[in-house]
């Protein structure tokens, strides 16, 4: 009976070999064929997201600013219905090529939108290459996305890791006039990225030194030997935590618990202050520095607005990752609205996009680079203060307009540069290339508010 | 063998199966020929701990590192230095063996929970420092833009091919896989794993019968990592995290541990568990881990375990169809595997 076996097996084989054989000319023009969309009159939007694991709570946010903008709607854009399918891939490099597979083969979407963390969105992003389908990353901030890994379907309304970095490294320079920071870091694309911009930015404003330590995202919960070991007694002006999510909670809380919020200042990243995170942190840390895109005080109609519209539909205060899951959302109805709803040829949607009027976003006017299909806005340093009724909340304090991803740099010379990690920028500024070093302000700092 | 003994519908049933499969791609979408090949790269990996849980009584909790090392075996030779078919392909299987001797000729000093605890901590290591190693692994970001190859003329990239190829890599290894398994090294593994003592003093070289299955083992999850590595285009650390190793794991058991094809039916059940209760709900892992429960609570040798429970049972004759000629055939002999 073992050679009925064997001859089972063997037939299996040789049938599967001939059908490969056959198969090859016969099926293969078959995946070339663009996605259609399944039914008349329907545009399916796919968003991927970390619903679950080290940033849930963004991608939360980030859920309920797609929902609140595509209720507003009315799930309706350009006479079609609009259709939100949404996956989770728990931050999980597997999943979330596993489940745009899903998105893009079974779902046959016609956008994919979504994408919290950096690393997330660079991955989801190179698999998309070659599938022509606009991809809209909303709070993944990997510059390169938008940068050296740049392909036409990518569109970025909102903001690199380096952008509001920048700003604020150079701010702390030239305003404050700190010379020496010591940075702690989470040990991965995007941090590197703000890492990066911070450096630049501050050792461009006249600074002298941003001493760095990585380690990785999610690995531990205890800081005590990471905080113990900061030098109190050389000179450094302040550490930078360079971190969001849960490791910013149990960072900052253990800075405080130790004392060292009395001994030395402490200023963020973009997302180490960040609402919900921030509600966890203890009331000693008001007065700390972080720089955004938004802040929880903009006082103008289009924040007011939107501000009420979230806490009437979701009970909470917004933050950045749900205004920019909101304004997102809304570029992808306005393109389609422009064009009918009309969406077959996906160039023209990604067209019709750059072209969106987004003067009228929550966080300040928005317009967007026809080159690399970034994001240029306005930057807000944020200090962390008590409202009334005992929360702490991000209070801006000044205003830069119309910064763009490249900051005060020339594409090109920027682009030369070796991509932002845990080892470049150097350290010291006196080791910077000198044309990093040497371009024109073009910051302007106006007064919040103003 | 006995599996074909006296039984031509049981034959012909595996072989309409085969056949369904290889032609999956043309009566399904794109997405279940995706699914399919999860259920392959993953069945390796489970297969590759299944056999050294069922065979030698190991539980390894470094199989999943093996997966992660050919795959940035194949990031970094494939994709940043640019070496063609077969080499990164090659270069990722010795790897894996080298790094498996290494690690199989400390670990086997050691049985049972000791063993678990110094493969667990194997595979920790491998996870941190792929985690931690920014200038050649790329730390967290990993390694993108890996597309798998054009050969003679085949192109991989598409899926229905790279199906194909997949799924007679997985036939050919679990044959021959099957065949060890049954083979006199395979009965001295299943020796070993009733009493090593007992089997040293007949003669039997223990330590390098568990080396050389350790081996065997840490291949099938380097086949495992290369079609997981060709088929999501990137590697991170993420894909040799400790959570995908207890995954694994659960696979293997909600299979069935003690069963050669254990494995393989319980990574099938959990990645489709996952794609289908997925799109339902929002909750879907609770949903999986209370199924998971349920079957483990109900049947501790797995969903084969459930099958091969009802089939003894003569009240069941529904289920028997299968097997008609053989419920005399199991009576007689109680199979034990």
């Amino acid at each position: 009976m073992m050679k009925k076996l064997l001859l089972i097996v063997t037939i299996v084989m040789i049938t599967s070999m001939l059908l490969s054989a056959c198969g090859v000319p016969a099926v293969a023009p078959a995946p070339a064929e663009p996605a259609a969309p399944a039914a008349v009159g329907e545009i399916k939007i796919g968003m991927i997201s970390a619903f679950t694991g080290l940033f849930s709570g963004f991608g939360e946010m980030q859920k309920q600013g797609a929902v609140l903008a595509l209720e507003e709607a009315n799930y309706m854009a350009g006479g079609k219905k609009i259709v939100l399918i949404m996956e989770d891939d728990q931050l999980d490099n597997e999943q979330a090529i596993t489940k745009s597979k899903k998105l893009v083969e079974q779902d046959k979407i016609d956008i994919l939108t979504g994408m919290v963390s950096g690393d997330e969105g660079l991955a989801v992003a190179d698999y998309m290459k070659d599938k022509n389908i606009p991809v809209i990353p909303m709070y993944s901030a990997s510059e390169d996305i938008t940068m050296r890994e740049f392909h036409p379907m990518i569109v970025r309304t909102t903001w690199t890791g380096a952008q509001s970095m920048d700003v604020f490294g150079y701010w702390l320079a030239t305003q404050k006039g700190w010379k020496k920071v010591y940075q702690i870091g989470e040990d991965y694309s995007y941090p590197w990225n703000q890492g990066g911009g911070f450096m630049r930015g501050f050792c461009r404003g006249g600074g002298e030194e941003v001493t760095s330590v990585w380690s990785p995202p999610g690995s531990t919960s205890d800081f005590s030997s990471m905080i113990a070991s900061i030098p109190l007694d050389q000179g450094y002006d302040a550490v930078l935590y360079n971190g969001g999510g849960g490791d910013a909670v149990n960072f900052v809380k253990q800075f405080v618990e130790l004392g060292y919020h009395k001994k030395i200042a402490l200023i963020g990243q973009s997302n180490t202050f960040e609402k919900p995170d921030l509600d966890a942190l203890p009331a000693d840390i008001v007065g700390a520095y972080s720089p955004h895109h938004t802040a929880d005080d903009l006082n103008t109609p289009e924040w007011n607005t939107f501000k009420e519209a979230f806490n009437k539909r979701w009970g909470r205060n917004p933050s950045a990752a749900s205004e920019f899951a909101y304004s997102s959302m809304r570029v992808i109805l306005r393109a389609i609205d422009a064009l009918n709803g009309d969406i077959s040829d996906k160039t023209a949607l990604v067209d019709a996009m750059l072209k969106v009027d987004m003067t009228d976003d929550p966080r300040g006017p928005v317009s967007l680079d026809p080159k690399f299909h970034a994001a240029i806005g306005n930057v807000y340093i944020r200090e962390v203060s008590k409202a009334e009724d005992g929360t702490l909340y991000n209070k801006g304090i000044w205003t830069v307009k119309n910064v763009s991803q490249f900051g005060p740099y020339d594409p090109d010379t920027y682009l030369k540069q070796p991509i932002d990690g845990n080892t470049y920028p150097p350290q010291k500024c006196s080791d910077f290339p000198p044309e990093m070093l040497e371009a024109a302000n073009i910051y302007e700092f106006v007064e919040f508010g103003k | 063998m006995s599996f074909m003994r006296n039984n031509t519908i049981k034959s012909i049933f595996y072989v309409i199966a085969t056949i369904l499969l290889v032609l999956l791609p043309f009566y399904v979408g794109q997405y279940t020929v995706t699914t399919f090949i999860r259920i392959i790269y993953f069945g390796f990996l489970s297969l590759s701990m299944g056999f050294l849980i069922g065979q030698g009584g190991m539980v390894s909790l470094t199989q999943t590192a093996f997966f992660g090392l050919s795959g940035y075996i194949i990031g970094l030779f494939g994709v940043e230095r640019g070496l063609i078919f077969p080499w990164p392909d090659l270069m990722a299987i010795g790897a894996v063996l080298i790094l498996a001797f290494l690690f199989g000729i400390i670990a086997m000093r050691t049985h049972k929970i000791v063993f678990l605890m110094i493969t667990l901590a194997f595979g920790q290591v491998c996870w941190a420092f792929a985690a931690q190693n920014t200038t050649i692994l790329r730390g967290w970001s990993g390694i993108r833009g890996i597309r798998p190859f054009v050969i003679y003329g085949i192109n991989f990239n598409e899926y229905q091919n790279f199906y194909w190829a997949s799924l007679v890599l997985f036939f050919l290894s679990v044959f021959i896989l099957w065949r060890i398994t049954k083979s006199p090294f395979g009965l001295a593994l299943n020796g070993i794993r009733e009493n090593p003592k007992r089997m040293a003093a007949i003669g039997y070289p223990v330590y390098w019968i568990r080396v050389v299955a350790f081996l065997i083992a840490a291949v099938y999850a380097g086949l495992g990592g290369i079609l997981a590595a060709y088929n999501t285009g990137i590697i991170m650390p993420t894909t040799i995290q400790l959570s995908r190793t207890i995954w694994v794991l659960l696979t293997v058991i909600l299979g069935g541990a003690s069963y050669f094809f254990g494995p393989i039916v319980g990574t099938a059940i959990a990645v489709w568990l996952d794609v289908l209760i997925s799109g339902v709900t929002e909750r879907y892992n609770l949903v999986i881990g209370v199924i998971f429960l349920l079957i483990v609570l109900f049947s501790p040798t797995g969903v084969i375990g459930i099958f091969d429970t009802l089939r003894k049972d003569k009240k069941f004759t529904i289920t028997n169809i299968f097997s008609f000629k053989k419920r005399r055939y199991i009576q007689k002999h109680k199979r034990r595997w």
